[in-house]
C-alpha cells in the first residue's frame, strides 16, 4: 500500500480513538457525566464560519483564534444540562485538550529524537530541554528576582529550555559539524549540571518547595484557555515542519555518510530537526512541567505496530501520545486526591518499557 | 578527456585533521568502465571515494562528474550523479527490502513529494536486477550478509546515476557471494555506467576491472590495465610484500600470490617467480 495511504489510514483511526478518549475523559470526575451528554456539549460548542460580517463578535466558546470578522454559527443545538456544560467546557476540557497537545508534542519530539540519535533511549529531554525548563521554572519560583522582569513562570521555563538546548548545541558544534555522539554527551553533562542547580535551589526554596516539587513532577491542572490556545496553535505548526522532514529522518537512520550520498544536506537537516524539536518540547514543557516517559515509550509502542517509516510513525506516534497523556491524566485526577501526571506516566510507562525490553523488540531500533 | 568520460579527478589533495591523506591524485572513469582502486590498508582509498562524492572537501584539485564540479553541487544534485555502495551500512531498523531500495530514489523526490511511477519503475528494475524479487517485503534485518549487500547495490542502482562508487563491496562476503556481487556490478557497468570500486582482493580486482589504480600513502603509484599495474616491483613498493604474479589459467587475468617472509617457497631468492606458470605450492589463493 502507498505510504501516504497508510499514514492517513492509521492517523484517522488514531484520531477517532483520541476523540473517543477525550469524550470519555470529560465525563470522568467528581461529577460523572454520561459520554453521550459530553458529546452533545462538545457538539454544541462547534461553530463553523458561515459568512463575513462587519461587527464581528465571536460566539465561539472554545478557541478564540484571531478573528478576521467571520460570522459563526453552531450547527448543533442540543439541549444540555447547564451544569454539565460548565463542568465540561470550563473545568475539564481545557485540561484535557492541554493534555492532548502536550502528549502529542512530547511523542512527536521523542520520535524525532530517537531517529535523530539512532538511539532507543533518546527522548525529548535528551538535549537538555526539560532540565533547562525545570531550572528556569524553579529559579522563578525560588528566586523570582533572578529572572528578568516580565517573564512569568511559563516564560521562565520556556526561556530556560531553549537556553539549555542552544547551549548543548553550541558546545557540541565545531567547525560547522555537530557529531551526534558529542551532542548526546553534552546533553547528559548539561542535564547533570542543571540537576545540581535545581537541587540546590530546592534546598533553599523554603515555603515554595511544595510548588517546586509539584512543577517538577508535571501537572496539567492549572490549564486556562489561554494556555490551551497557545499550545494548540504552536504544537501542530511545529509538528507540521517536522513532518516535512520525515523522509530525511528515514534516510538519516542509515548513517550520516549514507544520508549525504542519498541527497540529504546532513548538517542543515540536523540543525532544523534539533531546533524545531527543542522549541516543540519547550512549548509543552513550559505549560505542563516535566512529564517523563511519554516521549520515550509511545514512539516505541507505535513503532512495533506501524514499523520504522517516519512518514507513518511520526503522525501516529503523536496521536497515540495525545491519547496516552489524556488517559494517564484522567487517572491522575480521578482519585480523591490528585496525583501529578508525571508520576502516573512513569508508573505505568516504566513497567511497560521493561516488558518491551524483555521481549527484545526495542533492540531493533 | 574523451566524450564518454564520466568521472574526472584532477590533482586532488585532501587534508583530514591536519594530516595529508591524499596528494595530487588524478584518475578518470568512462561510461562502461570499471576502475578498481587497490592499495594497502590506510592508503586513502576510502577517503578518495568520499572526496569523489563530496563528503570531504579537497584542499586542492577538482572532482567533476558528468562535467559538473562536485564541490559546487548540493547533496541532492550530487545524489543524482553519484551512488555509493558502502562496505556495510546501518540497516538495523527493520525497513523492508522494498523500503530500503526506495530510499535510493530520495535525491529524485522533492520535500513534499512521494515516489511516483518513474521512481517505482527504477526500484522495481533494481530489485529485479539484483534478484531480490522474492524478498521485497522481508525486513532487511532478517537477511543474510550477501542478501544485505545486494540490497545496498539495489539501492544504488535505483538511484540511477551515471557514476557508481563501491567501497570494498566484497569484503564481508564469502567467495560465492563475492563473485555474484562483482558479476552484477560488471553487468551494470556493461550497460553504460561508470564505476570506481575499492577492492581488497587483488585477484578479484584484476579479474573484473578494466583498469586498476594502485594507491599507496595517498598517491597514485601506478594505473592502467591490470597486468601493467600488478607487477612484483609495484606491489613490493605499495604493500611492502614479496609476491609472485602469474597468469591465472582459468580466467587469464593476472594472479597475485603473496609470499611469506618467514617461510620461503623453495629457495625463494634465486627463482624468477614471474615466469612460474602453475605450481602446486601457489595454487590455493583466491
Amino acid at each position: 500500500m502507498d505510504v501516504r495511504q497508510r499514514a492517513v489510514g492509521w492517523s484517522l483511526w488514531l484520531a477517532a480513538g483520541l476523540v473517543a478518549v477525550i469524550t470519555v475523559s470529560a465525563g470522568i470526575g467528581p461529577v460523572s457525566i454520561h459520554p453521550t451528554a459530553v458529546l452533545k456539549v462538545l457538539l454544541n460548542a462547534v461553530s463553523v464560519p458561515v459568512g463575513i460580517e462587519q461587527t464581528a463578535l465571536s460566539t465561539a466558546r472554545t478557541l478564540q483564534l484571531p478573528d478576521p470578522g467571520l460570522r459563526w454559527r453552531s450547527p448543533f443545538t442540543y439541549s444540555v444540562d447547564s451544569t454539565h456544560r460548565v463542568i465540561v467546557m470550563r473545568v475539564r476540557l481545557p485540561r484535557i485538550l492541554l493534555a492532548a497537545a502536550v502528549g502529542f508534542g512530547l511523542a512527536a519530539a521523542g520520535t524525532v529524537m530517537q531517529g535523530f540519535f539512532r538511539n532507543p533511549m533518546a527522548d525529548p529531554s535528551i538535549i537538555g530541554v526539560s532540565s533547562g525548563a525545570a531550572a528556569g521554572a524553579v529559579a522563578f519560583l525560588v528566586v523570582p528576582m533572578a529572572i528578568p522582569f516580565g517573564f512569568g513562570l511559563r516564560g521562565a521555563a520556556f526561556a530556560g529550555a531553549l537556553l539549555a538546548a542552544f547551549g548543548v548545541y553550541a558546545i557540541a558544534t565545531a567547525g560547522g559539524r555537530t557529531p551526534v555522539a558529542t551532542l548526546l554527551l553534552a546533553g547528559v553533562a548539561i542535564q547533570a549540571f542543571l540537576g545540581a542547580m535545581i537541587a540546590f535551589l530546592q534546598l533553599h526554596s523554603g515555603d515554595g518547595l511544595r510548588q517546586v516539587v509539584h512543577w517538577l513532577m508535571g501537572h496539567l491542572g492549572n490549564a486556562s484557555w489561554d494556555d490551551v490556545t497557545i499550545t494548540l496553535v504552536l504544537v501542530p505548526l511545529l509538528f507540521g515542519i517536522l513532518l516535512t522532514y520525515a523522509r530525511d529522518l528515514n534516510v538519516l537512520l542509515l548513517g550520516e555518510e549514507a544520508a549525504h550520498g542519498l541527497g540529504v544536506e546532513v548538517e542543515r537537516t540536523k540543525r532544523i530537526l534539533l531546533a524545531v524539536s527543542a522549541v516543540l518540547t519547550a512549548t509543552v514543557v513550559a505549560v505542563s512541567g516535566v512529564i517523563g516517559f511519554v516521549g520515550l515509550i509511545v514512539p516505541h509502542m507505535v513503532r512495533l505496530v506501524v514499523g520504522p517509516d517516519h512518514r507513518v510513525l511520526l503522525p501516529t506516534s503523536a496521536l497515540a501520545g495525545a491519547s496516552f497523556l489524556v488517559l494517564t491524566d484522567t487517572i491522575a485526577r480521578a482519585g480523591t486526591t490528585e496525583i501529578p501526571v508525571g508520576i502516573v506516566t512513569a508508573a505505568l510507562g516504566a513497567p511497560f518499557f521493561l516488558y518491551l525490553l524483555r521481549s527484545q523488540e526495542v533492540h531493533e531500533l | 578527456m574523451s566524450e564518454s568520460t564520466v568521472l574526472a579527478v584532477d590533482d586532488l589533495s585532501v587534508d583530514l585533521g591536519g594530516t595529508e591523506i591524499l596528494s595530487d591524485v588524478s584518475l578518470t572513469a568512462a561510461a562502461g568502465e570499471l576502475v578498481g582502486l587497490i592499495g594497502p590498508n590506510g592508503a586513502g582509498k576510502t577517503t578518495l571515494l568520499r572526496a569523489i562524492r563530496g563528503s570531504v572537501q579537497p584542499t586542492t584539485g577538482t572532482v567533476t562528474v558528468d562535467g559538473q564540479p562536485v564541490a559546487d553541487l548540493s547533496a541532492r544534485q550530487t545524489g543524482r550523479l553519484v551512488a555509493t555502495v558502502p562496505q556495510e551500512t546501518r540497516l538495523s531498523f527493520s525497513f523492508s527490502v522494498q523500503q530500503a531500495v526506495t530510499m535510493g530514489r530520495n535525491p529524485h523526490i522533492g520535500r513534499f513529494g512521494t515516489a511516483d511511477d518513474t521512481d517505482r519503475k527504477h526500484v522495481e528494475k533494481a530489485i529485479e536486477h539484483t534478484s531480490l524479487s522474492a524478498f521485497t517485503d522481508r525486513p532487511v534485518t532478517e537477511l543474510s550478509g550477501g542478501e544485505r549487500q545486494r540490497v545496498l547495490l539495489a539501492r544504488a542502482l535505483a538511484q540511477d546515476t551515471p557514476l557508481l562508487l563501491l567501497d570494498e563491496p566484497t569484503a564481508n562476503l564469502d567467495i560465492n557471494h563475492a563473485i555474484n556481487t562483482l558479476d552484477l556490478v560488471r553487468s551494470v557497468v556493461d550497460d553504460g555506467t561508470a564505476a570506481v570500486a575499492a577492492i581488497h582482493d587483488l585477484n578479484l580486482a584484476a579479474r573484473y576491472c578494466d583498469r586498476l589504480v594502485l594507491v599507496a600513502s595517498g598517491s597514485v603509484l601506478a594505473s592502467g590495465a591490470p597486468e601493467t599495474v600488478l607487477t612484483r616491483e609495484t606491489l613490493r613498493e605499495a604493500f611492502d610484500a614479496r609476491t609472485v604474479v602469474s597468469e591465472d589459467p582459468t580466467t587469464d587475468s593476472p594472479r597475485v600470490t603473496a609470499l611469506s617472509e618467514q617461510r620461503p617457497v623453495d629457495d625463494g631468492q634465486s627463482v624468477d617467480y614471474g615466469h612460474i606458470d602453475d605450481d602446486s605450492h601457489l595454487d590455493d589463493d583466491s
